[in-house]
């Protein structure tokens, strides 16, 4: 029944002729009737009604009182959640990972705090309405390469140009922290010795970086300024002013035990505000994790074990771990380049956690209201209560199942065109065995 | 009586007998009496034989008698052994000598890695210092090794003198799994390859000796034959029966010695790893000799707990098992000899020999691995490695025990021409001495320490330490601060000394010299060395594969097993069945109704409410349990085979196991258009290699098209392999096909006509053309990675205009366009749920590929290409729900029956029907809901996994990890070096859009 009832739903959506259209403000209230609520911030709220209004929740109550200038539309037997944000990725970034001329996410050199995701996302991006048309509404969109790869921003998945799409820039700073261990093994060519100085030295490339960038913002903070000329300015230091002073947060790649250790005492020693990203090991750590409190972007549910002699579901039960520990967290995708094509399948992994032992409501969290809090945005986003964004989605049941259907998403507001390419290549190729009655009627 | 040491005489002379037997004399001629008789010697005249106080005679390099008295002859000169343990030279089995650089020609093979018809004594050209190495070590006599190659070439035995004497030119073939690695582009780069041209090599011996044959006979009917050496010695050396060496790097390699020795009716000898202890049974089935080196791994570093993570439980239960190897070897009846060779250095030889002897391993049996079981072996055990007359004179002599590394060597003899090694001092003053001088009498004493020697004298019951004492031959000097005794300065002794008796001089302080005479009053007794502190061998028990997750044995198979009251998803006519039954009995389905009933205790019975129970998953496209995945050299490779690189010990299979998977066709990658044949494998963890592969499954091949085979994501290197074009990959295609056409079509006419049987040289027999016939044939699946719908409908007009069928499109991502195209020709798509837009090719990918696909009427799958996905194809399945709405019986098949049918396989496994395999799963909810756990994996009746049994494995080996951590930190360092952590041993998995060195993760691209 449920699968007539969604295929119907969706193929209304793919009537549309044109590439996917970014929608105009939300121009009126909206009242969306007698859905179930799942609020996450509190409790699932069944038979209860949701008004939105210029963009953002008005109301959540019951049966609230239909006004002349709203539009009602009854979500019976539906559900609503608020948008899944994608805590990693580089969507936008990227469109063809083989095809570099389609690459933006890796700007030469090591050291690259002053380059800025937003303003090479890509609007157009066929990805995008792909993930969005299963409910991952906003993506902290992060470079990846070198030490410092650039800042991350978050992005809203609909708007004409990137500077509509933008939700928060710069959500904070990227970090690969260098790998601690010592290798070995056929492929290894460099002695143990060489590994540790090679190392040394990528640690101490980026303590002077920010010890130069703590100059420069004490030099630059002091006003009125001494009288220096010429003016020296500073693009990349520049950049690093707000981390530095710790005013932002630094997303630092560590997922050894060796790295998110020495990230860890690293932050505390430079008084710098780190968010774990990766955390394949952060299992191992969590009492350091939670003395710190220092969030983690976990990103490898949906991963093999890091060692062959660990249990065959460690990374599927890491969130449960973490959670039990206290540690704060929040579950992405594996965040590779690679991967970018397939954010869509972010409550996939939440789910696994779930099989494994996260409880079911921690895992929508996990991907909803815990990544908001980690990327600083929930007091706008990740859950539903009023005076918060209205960024959610309508699905007929729990998006964590594969087999539930989105039905239609907004964007602070926005009704969100829940056509894509894939649902456009589809139906152009169902016309193909219509015509030549390769499909019987009843599937059509 | 202390004698006077016999070596420092011997040298001198035994130079002169070292001269050649033909080469002219270049002044006076030499020649000094080469007979001996050694007296007073402990005398193993075999590994089980001690005479003690024996006397040796040695004439002209050959023993001419051994006894406790035998008659001493006249011209023979006596030399005392002071009671010397003797032993028969020791035979060092596997001498590896460098190749030499050889211009190649015109009648080498053409491959260069082929060269079994080089002697490796012709070119042998003794390093002295590797052979006086050796002779250190005892070793009289070597197996002298070709290095480089595949076929290396032919092993010979030499003695170790000085001007090298084979005892026997060709023992042996030596062959070694060699290839460069990826990136390589010579033939083969992958062990796939490797393997196949060892296969095809014994072929076209074979050939080659049929050819030639016929053309001496019939020159006027043939075109002459190619000349070559390499064939013409590979089928001397069968027709000779020479034994056949494998190199190999593991237990594994051993295995895959053995096949091919099995193909070929060859006698298999191994080059051991050291891991032979791993999969002992199955070894010794091969009935192989076994050349064991002796590098033991040091002690792993785990001092660093964290970096101690690096190391696998495999390689720290290896490090406490290696040293009890040869002892398994032995006492499983495989005959074993010993090698100095892959040691770092190779004068740890005795240490580690040593360390096994303390660990339980039989001295006879070390001393038999040393002499009589190589020399046996390699056919001069009639004159070479024991102590009996006519016997060539190799002996080793020790002062003391040699498997104690402590006891000197003293000297080996080759041929009958003495080595010194280590011989006893002239003089050994340790003791205690009285001496004289004008007005006192000290007593001193000396006792060696280490390499030094120290002394002390005693005066007026006071203890002075003497300083810088040296002892050289029968030298001896010593200084004494006389500062204490009342005397301001240093004064200097020196010395000669006898066995008893000492004179020489002092020089005081003060300027003065004097005389001393002394006597000695007392002998040091000779320090024994420590006596070897027996170990007890490791108390691990080896389990199947080794390290974590391994089982002690296979899974038993109850006799019967009753799911009680399930949901059962059948994937056959049945449909889904709520609250039913199924009975297993004997490995098969063998009813599924309500309320079966069985007697009590008859059947083992699991509660199936709750439960749902599915058959055991699919998975049509993977990459686990295989050591090796591409052989990218050639755009043509259908000859290399999975089957035979299959790598049981891969941690995937049971990981996957653990997703409810329970078939898997593992594939060749996509590096070329027409790549490798497939293995289609049940995923019975802990079995060996060979007995993975579901043996009912029709064989297949792998064929590429599109972006990888023209290498268009390999970087700028990659742009000269023919095809760089879909246009070129098609004419590959049909350029293979017209050949195998070609070539079944002479084997026809040859077979057809008598007389042709006779005079015509045969056709050769192809491993690569032989495979594409049995496709045209239809005996042979092809298995087709693919994306776009031009190159689809492209091997389906190839196909068609040779006569076959494809088996599968494998990805046949862009499927959906051309999905009536397919279902006509017949072929089954294999896809991936929703992966798209990882490169050019897959940008119109869809995740209603498959949904699409099945309502045209095309049998579809869904596969994992990746050792992550292949652990919840269930959910994968779900996505065929999601995405074009297909029924979840529907979507299940997706990974079950569809996939059994696209291999052919779908009589035994694929659904649960009376009559099929009893592979199933029980899982913990509907097996399409993401929070569905897969609770047990069954194979063939048997549990090969379960969440229980998962739970125990944990606990096992949490606990081994750790009691061998502290064995590791309690035990003291033997200054062998630390065995290094395999680091990224964890298995990733390969996938096709990589080569084999690159491995990914969840996020690897196809």
């Amino acid at each position: 029944m449920k699968r007539i009832v969604s295929a119907a739903l969706l193929f209304t959506t793919l009537v549309s002729g044109s590439d996917q259209i970014p929608a105009p403000p939300q121009s009126h209230p909206i009242l969306l009737k007698g859905g179930t609520l799942h609020t996450v911030s509190g409790d699932v709220l069944k038979n209860t009604d949701l008004l939105f209004e210029k963009g953002k929740i008005i109301r959540i109550e019951r049966n609230i009182r239909r006004e002349p200038d709203m539009e009602v539309i009854s979500v019976r037997g539906k559900h609503i959640y608020p948008g899944f944000i994608a805590a990693t990725t580089s969507l936008g970034l990227v469109e063809i990972n083989a095809v570099r001329a389609t690459r933006d996410y890796a700007e030469v050199g090591d050291i690259n705090p002053n380059v800025r995701a937003n303003v090479s996302y890509n609007p157009d991006s066929e990805l995008i309405p792909v993930a969005r048309s299963n409910g991952v509404l906003l993506a902290n969109v992060t470079p990846l390469s070198g030490i410092i790869p650039g800042q991350a921003s978050l992005m809203m998945l609909d708007g004409w140009t990137w500077e509509d799409a933008t939700l928060k820039h710069p959500t904070g700073l990227l970090l690969n922290w260098p790998n601690m261990r010592i290798r070995s093994g056929p492929q290894i060519k460099k002695s143990a010795a060489e590994q540790r100085k090679e190392r040394q030295k990528k640690l101490q490339v980026i303590d002077d970086l920010f010890a130069k960038a703590r100059a420069y913002a004490k030099y630059h903070g002091v006003n009125p300024k001494p009288v220096r000329y010429p003016e020296g300015h500073d693009l990349r230091l520049e950049s690093m002013i707000p981390y530095v002073n710790g005013e932002k947060p630094i997303f630092v790649q560590a997922n050894e035990v060796q790295q998110i250790e020495a990230t860890v005492h690293w932050a505390d020693r430079r008084k710098v505000t780190i968010i774990i990203v990766g955390g394949r090991d952060a299992w191992r750590v969590t009492d350091l994790l939670k003395k710190y409190n220092i969030p983690v972007i976990y990103q490898s549910v949906l991963a093999l074990p890091t060692r062959r002699f660990e249990d065959y579901d460690q990374a599927y039960k890491t969130p449960r771990l973490l959670y039990e520990a206290g540690v704060p967290f929040c579950i992405s995708g594996t965040g590779s380049s690679f991967a970018t094509a397939n954010l869509r399948n972010l409550p996939y992994h939440a789910a696994m956690a779930a099989s494994f032992g996260l409880p079911k409501e921690e895992a929508l969290r996990s991907i909803t209201l815990y990544p908001a809090e980690i990327l600083g945005v929930s007091d706008r986003v990740g859950s539903l209560e009023p005076g918060k964004d209205a960024t959610f989605f309508i699905a007929d049941g729990d998006p964590l199942d594969i087999r539930t259907q989105v039905e239609q998403c907004y964007i602070q507001g926005k009704k969100i065109d829940m056509s894509d390419r894939h649902k456009m290549l589809y139906r152009k190729y169902r016309q193909k065995y219509k015509q030549s009655g390769r499909l019987k009627p009843s599937q059509h | 009586m202390r004698k006077r040491n016999y070596s420092l005489f011997l040298l001198i002379i035994s130079i002169f007998s070292l001269k050649g037997q033909v080469a002219p004399v270049k002044d006076l001629h030499e020649n000094p009496p080469r007979v001996w008789a050694l007296t007073n010697g402990n005398v193993y005249i075999e590994p089980n034989k001690l005479i003690k106080a024996a006397t040796i005679i040695l004439r002209d390099g050959i023993i001419e008698a051994v006894g406790t008295d035998p008659d001493i002859p006249s011209d023979a000169t006596e030399i005392d052994l002071n009671g010397n343990t003797v032993y028969a030279g020791f035979i060092e089995s596997w001498l590896e000598i460098p190749d030499p650089d050889t211009i190649r020609a015109a009648r080498d093979h053409w491959n260069k890695q082929v060269r079994a018809d080089r002697v490796v004594f012709d070119s042998y050209n003794p390093d002295d210092k590797d052979v006086q190495q050796l002779r250190e070590l005892g070793f009289t006599t070597a197996h002298l090794i070709p290095k480089d190659g595949i076929f290396r070439g032919q092993s010979s035995l030499a003695q170790l003198t000085d001007k090298p004497v084979a005892l026997k030119t060709t023992v042996a073939q030596v062959v070694d799994f060699n290839f460069g690695g990826w990136g390589s582009n010579a033939y083969p780069n992958s062990l796939l390859g490797c393997i196949a041209l060892i296969r095809q090599t014994f072929l076209d011996a074979d050939w080659y000796t049929k050819a030639t044959a016929i053309f001496s006979e019939y020159p006027e009917d043939n075109e002459p034959v190619e000349e070559d050496l390499a064939l013409d010695a590979l089928a001397k050396a069968r027709r000779q029966k020479y034994p056949f060496i494998f190199n190999t790097s593991d237990e594994l390699y051993a295995l895959r010695a053995g096949s091919i020795t099995r193909e070929f009716g060859l006698e298999l000898w191994l080059k051991g790893s050291g891991y032979e202890y791993r999969r002992l049974n199955a070894i010794k089935t091969l009935n192989p000799f076994i050349i064991l080196p002796v590098n033991y791994p040091g002690k792993p570093d785990v001092s660093n707990p964290y970096q101690a993570l690096q190391y696998t439980t495999e390689q720290l239960k290896h490090w406490d098992l290696a040293p009890d190897n040869a002892a398994k070897l032995v006492a499983a009846g495989i005959p074993i000899a010993f090698t100095s060779a892959e040691l770092k250095n190779r004068s740890d030889f005795r240490k580690r020999l040593t360390k096994s002897i303390q660990r339980g391993l039989s001295p006879e049996i070390a001393l038999a691995a040393l002499t009589t079981v190589p020399a046996e072996k390699m056919g001069v055990g009639h004159f070479v490695g024991k102590i009996q007359a006519g016997y060539q004179a190799n002996l080793v002599i020790v002062d003391g025990d040699y498997f104690n590394y402590q006891d000197p060597i003293r000297s080996v003899w080759i041929g009958g021409n003495e080595y010194p090694v280590k011989p006893a001092p002239i003089v050994d003053p340790s003791g205690k001495w009285e001496l004289e001088l004008p007005e006192t009498t000290w007593r001193l004493s000396f006792k060696k320490s280490g390499s030094r020697w120290k002394g002390s004298l005693e005066y007026d019951s006071l203890a002075f330490a003497l300083k810088d004492v040296t002892v050289d031959a029968d030298r001896v000097t010593w200084i004494l601060k006389t500062d204490t005794l009342g005397f301001a300065g240093s004064t200097r002794f020196t010395g000669h000394l006898e066995d008893s008796t000492a004179s020489g001089k002092v020089f005081f302080a003060s300027g003065a010299i004097e005389s001393w005479t002394g006597k000695r009053i007392e002998f040091h007794e000779k320090t024994k060395a420590d006596t070897l502190r027996p170990e007890s061998p490791s108390a691990l028990t080896v389990v199947y594969p080794d390290g974590a997750f391994g089982l002690e044995e296979p899974p038993k198979k109850p006799f019967a097993v009753l799911v009680d009251d399930a949901t059962i998803w059948t994937c056959g006519p049945k449909g889904i069945l709520k609250g039913w039954d199924i009975l297993f009995v004997d490995g098969k389905v063998k009813k599924i109704a309500r309320g079966i009933s069985v007697p009590r205790g008859a059947a083992l019975i699991i509660d199936g409410r709750g439960k749902h129970v599915t058959p055991g998953l699919i998975d049509a496209h993977n990459h686990s349990a295989a050591a090796s995945i591409n052989e990218g050299t050639q755009s043509v490779t259908a000859e290399v085979r999975i089957r035979d690189v299959l790598n049981s010990d891969d941690i995937a299979i049971y990981r996957e196991l653990a997703g409810g998977l329970t078939v898997a066709n593992v594939l060749h990658g996509s590096a070329n258009t027409i790549g490798g044949q497939n293995a289609v494998i049940k995923l019975r963890w802990g079995v060996k290699p060979g007995d993975l592969i579901f043996r009912k499954a029709p064989p297949g091949i792998k064929f590429a098209l599109g972006e990888n085979v023209k290498q268009s994501n390999w970087g700028e290197r990659y742009r000269t392999r023919y095809p760089q074009t879909r246009m070129g990959v098609e004419q590959v295609l049909r350029d293979a096909f017209t050949a195998a056409r070609d070539y079944r079509k002479n084997w026809e006419t040859y077979y057809r006509d008598v007389t042709l049987r006779k005079t015509k040289i045969p056709p050769r027999k192809d491993l690569e053309l032989e495979a594409l016939v049995e496709v045209l044939e239809g005996k042979r699946l092809v298995h087709c990675h693919s994306y776009r719908q031009d190159e689809i409908l492209m091997l389906t007009r190839v196909a068609e205009d040779f006569g076959f069928t494809v088996g599968t499109f494998q990805h046949v991502l862009e499927g959906y366009k051309v999905a009536d195209r397919i279902a006509d020709h017949g072929a089954g798509a294999s896809t991936f749920s929703d992966w798209w837009a990882y490169k050019f090719e897959v940008i119109d990918a869809i995740p209603y590929n498959g949904a699409l696909m099945t309502r045209v009427g095309v049998t579809t799958s869904f596969n994992s290409d990746s050792n992550e996905l292949a652990r919840h194809l269930n959910t994968e399945a779900a996505k065929a729900v999601k995405y074009g709405g297909l029924s979840e019986e529907e979507a299940l098949k997706l990974v079950t029956i569809n996939p059994a049918r696209q291999l052919k396989i779908d009589r035994w496994v694929g659904s649960l029907e009376v009559g099929k395999d009893a592979d199933f799963v029980i899982w913990s909810d509907n097996p399409l809901s993401t929070y569905a756990v897969c609770e047990q994996t069954w194979i063939d009746g048997r549990l090969y996994f379960s969440i229980e049994r998962d739970k125990e494995l944990r606990q096992r080996d949490k606990r081994i990890r750790n009691e061998l951590i502290q064995k590791i930190l309690a035990t003291g360092d033997d200054g062998s070096p630390a065995m290094l952590p395999s680091s990224d041993g964890n298995s990733h998995g390969y996938s096709c859009y990589f080569g084999d060195e690159q491995a990914t993760g969840e996020g690897g691209a196809r």
